[in-house]
């Protein structure tokens, strides 16, 4: 395909994993940073802190929003398609009920999630643990599958590089861990994978020259990498438009992750791999 | 390809299994044009894509584990005295735990365990198991009663059997009413009214055994009410109090009052002939009219609900609630089939840009698109609700499941054409080889969101992990053939 010329060839591993680790070094210092002022590596949406999420579709200006609710929290309006986001912060029952009716009242076609802060708080520990899960897990079958620690351990670090770059494009783009985020960033530690397991494995199980396997793996990586893009894609401007905000975040982050993928797929792990089979490893 | 060619294939397990699996699929998805002559499914749809409301509710009340050189029965006895509630030893392999409840915080509760001579070694906040089910089934009979066609209640049960959440789901019923029928539990009493204003404590709800639906007295009068079944004790206490303060000889002046949390929902005398009765036995079975027609007959389902609310035996408050209206339900359904179809054609695009082929492009969207058949044949099959996450879910498997396509045709491909069926065979076992990895790393990923009780996102999750598994057991195998064939003319 003509579309990408890369040639791996000319590259050392030195230079190839350069530009990634340097990134990654400063996401984990964003993410540090977010740890240190929030209290969690990525800003919690509603789903986490609690709170109350509107979503309308209407005609009505920010500005007439914001002054029919103005006796509520109103902590953010934000626009999307032909829809718009209302953002509450915390309420008792009573001031919830009221806004509830208020909403029924002028949109009645509204649709409206609340989450209280403790049960957004036992999400939070949840997630933390769900996340760890995952992770170990993507990483047992990666060294069952291949036996050998640095092929397996490039894999599993192009992984963790792909999470940790993903969550700090998150806070710089500003879209907030929610629990449809959560599940992109799960589905990104087994998809972001898929490549890294196809380089490996043609790289180890293969005969033929190095520069030839890995342009070969390139090709096919990329056109899969590409093709799951196009599907997120049309997913990510559908929801857009159709102003389905969970469909929306989850693409977003689905497709933020897979171009962290693609570079530290063909420049971490193809690095180290690379490094790994100039030095005598994988005979 | 020729006749028999054609027929060999066909006849391939793997080919055959893939065809019969979609036309199962497709019987079981049932698309057919209903009464009001719009497609309709056997798809079930969860409430962000049809009108209804969900809410969380949290137990006002907490498992602790604790230690004493007490008596068990004594320590509890004193306990829950102090407490002012009721507390019950958790029955468990692990005895030594108690369920409080009404809600005290750890250091609230420290203090008095001390005091009693025990000591508290663990707390969290929630109900046991058992508990958590009682109140589960009480919120499934108030919900039942009012006729919701499609109501679901799930507890939330933690890691180590205690259950702090409980979630209900109401399929067209807006968020208000909703929150009229669950979100408020309440106490509930019966008191009598001794001299002027004056009442007393008859009985509280525990004592209510169980409760009928509205019925009408006699039969066919169009007069409602609601009847229901005291305990023994309860029965005692309603005699005694109606003997001592006067109720039996003269009803009319001391009306017996149903308070839900002190508002009252039902205030009438006892009718002269139960009143006769009462004098001389304890009667269990009683009936609580509420009037005729239209007006009685609501009066009567909002009063069987005052009724069963008096048997929940643990505090909630709403600890989150939301709700989709029919309009908006619709314009989701609407886009997330857009968004499907905009995905396959996308698709479509890039393989056929990659591969230039219609021969290899249109089996392999096909192939895409019967995964999505397979997976919506078993959505319908096993009655899950599909919402906008498991859609997603969809959308990506759509998304990924052409990548391993990609590898087995790339595979095949490698140096030119297939030349040995035996050749043929290796590499796409090799091909298969990294599917299968792959697919592993993406089940174990999704697998903690599918066990854990982060509960609106199992479908996304458990719909991942079955596309996943559909893929390598079913459409893969079957591709790996067809394209054999097509790459070997």
């Amino acid at each position: 395909m003509g579309l990408f010329n890369y040639n791996i060839e000319k590259y050392s591993p030195k230079q190839l994993v350069i530009i990634p680790l340097v990134l990654l070094a400063i996401s984990l210092v964003l993410l540090a940073l977010n740890m240190a002022t929030t209290g969690m590596p990525v800003t919690p949406g509603i789903d986490f802190s609690g709170g109350t999420a509107v979503t309308l579709i209407t005609t009505d200006t920010k500005e007439q929003i914001t002054s029919y609710f103005a006796e509520y929290p109103l902590v953010e309006v934000s626009d999307m398609g032909n829809g718009k986001f209302l953002k509450f912060g915390l309420m008792d029952d009573a001031m919830y009920k009221s806004l509830t009716s208020l909403i029924n009242q002028k949109y009645p076609d509204a649709r409206i999630d609340q989450i209280g802060e403790t049960f957004g708080k036992a999400l939070q520990s949840q997630a933390v643990l769900a996340m760890i899960f995952s992770f170990i897990g993507m990483a047992i079958v990666v060294f069952l599958s291949f036996r050998t620690f640095v092929p397996s351990g490039a894999v599993v670090l192009s992984a963790f590089a792909d999470i940790i770059m993903t969550a700090a494009a998150m806070n710089i783009i500003g879209i907030p861990l929610s629990l449809g985020t959560l599940a992109a960033l799960l589905m990104l530690i087994g998809y972001s994978v898929d490549s890294d397991i196809l380089l490996t494995n043609r790289v180890l199980k293969r005969q033929g020259k190095l520069n030839d396997k890995l342009t070969g793996a390139f090709h096919t990586g990329i056109i899969m990498t590409t093709t799951t893009f196009a599907a997120i894609s049309a997913m990510f401007l559908v929801s857009w438009f159709g102003a389905i905000q969970i469909i929306y975040e989850i693409s977003a982050v689905l497709l933020v992750g897979l171009l962290f993928d693609v570079m530290n797929t063909w420049l971490t792990n193809v690095g180290i791999l690379k490094w790994y089979i100039l030095k005598g490893g994988g005979k | 390809m020729n006749s028999k060619e054609l027929k060999a294939l066909l006849t391939d397990w793997r080919v055959a299994t893939l065809l019969i699996l979609i036309v199962l699929s497709v019987i079981a998805i049932y698309p057919h044009i209903d009464d009001q002559g719009r497609l309709a499914t056997n798809l079930q749809y969860g409430l962000d894509l049809q009108q209804g409301s969900w809410l969380q509710l949290e137990f006002r009340a907490e498992v602790v584990g604790f230690t004493t050189d007490q008596p068990v029965e004594a320590f509890v006895t004193n306990l829950s005295k102090k407490l002012d509630t009721e507390v019950i030893v958790v029955e468990s392999a692990n005895p030594n735990h108690l369920e409080i409840r009404k809600y005290y915080s750890q250091v609230e509760l420290e203090p008095i365990f001390t005091s009693e001579q025990g000591k508290l070694t663990s707390y969290q906040q929630g109900v046991s198991k058992s508990t958590a089910d009682t109140v589960k089934r009480v919120l499934e009979n108030k919900i039942n009663t009012l006729g919701t066609k499609d109501a679901k209640v799930n507890t939330l049960t933690g890691i180590n059997n205690v259950a702090r959440f409980i979630r209900v789901e109401l399929a067209g019923v807006d968020m208000k009413q909703a929150q009229d029928i669950v979100g408020k539990q309440g106490k509930f009493e019966i008191r009598i009214v001794t001299t002027g204003n004056q009442t007393e404590h008859v009985l509280s709800g525990e004592t209510i055994t169980s409760v009928q639906v509205p019925s009408q007295e006699p039969a066919g009068s169009d007069n409602w009410g609601v009847g229901f079944t005291l305990s023994e004790s309860g029965a005692a206490a309603f005699r005694a109090a109606a003997i001592k303060y006067g109720a039996t000889a003269d009803p009319a002046k001391h009306n017996l009052i149903m308070l839900l949390d002190n508002e009252t929902v039902y205030s009438a005398p006892l009718s002269n002939n139960l009143a006769g009765k009462i004098q001389n036995e304890n009667i269990r079975q009683l009936y609580a009219s509420t009037g005729s027609g239209k007006y009685g007959t609501q009066q009567a389902t909002n009063l069987e609900i005052h009724l069963r609310a008096g048997a929940l035996p643990v505090d909630v408050n709403i600890a989150g609630s939301g709700g989709v209206s029919a309009p908006l339900g619709e314009h989701y359904k609407i886009m997330v089939i857009l968004a499907g179809i905009c995905a396959l054609i996308a698709v479509g695009f890039v393989i056929y840009y990659r591969y230039r082929e219609s021969s290899i492009v249109l089996p392999m969207v096909l192939i895409n698109a019967s995964e999505i058949i397979i997976l919506l044949g078993f959505i319908s099959l096993i009655k899950f609700q599909m919402d906008l996450p498991t859609i997603a879910g969809l959308i990506a498997v759509l998304g990924t499941g052409i990548d391993q396509l990609v590898i087995i045709t790339d595979e095949i491909l490698h140096e030119g054409k297939v030349p040995s069926p035996s050749l043929y065979l290796k590499r796409l076992s090799r091909a298969l080889g990294i599917i299968v990895t792959a697919a592993a790393t993406v089940v174990i990923a999704m697998a903690p969101l599918a066990l854990m009780d982060l509960s609106t996102l199992k479908g996304f999750a458990i719909i991942t992990i079955l596309g996943v598994l559909v893929g390598v057991i079913i459409t893969r195998p079957a591709y790996g053939r067809i394209i054999m064939q097509i790459l070997s003319k």
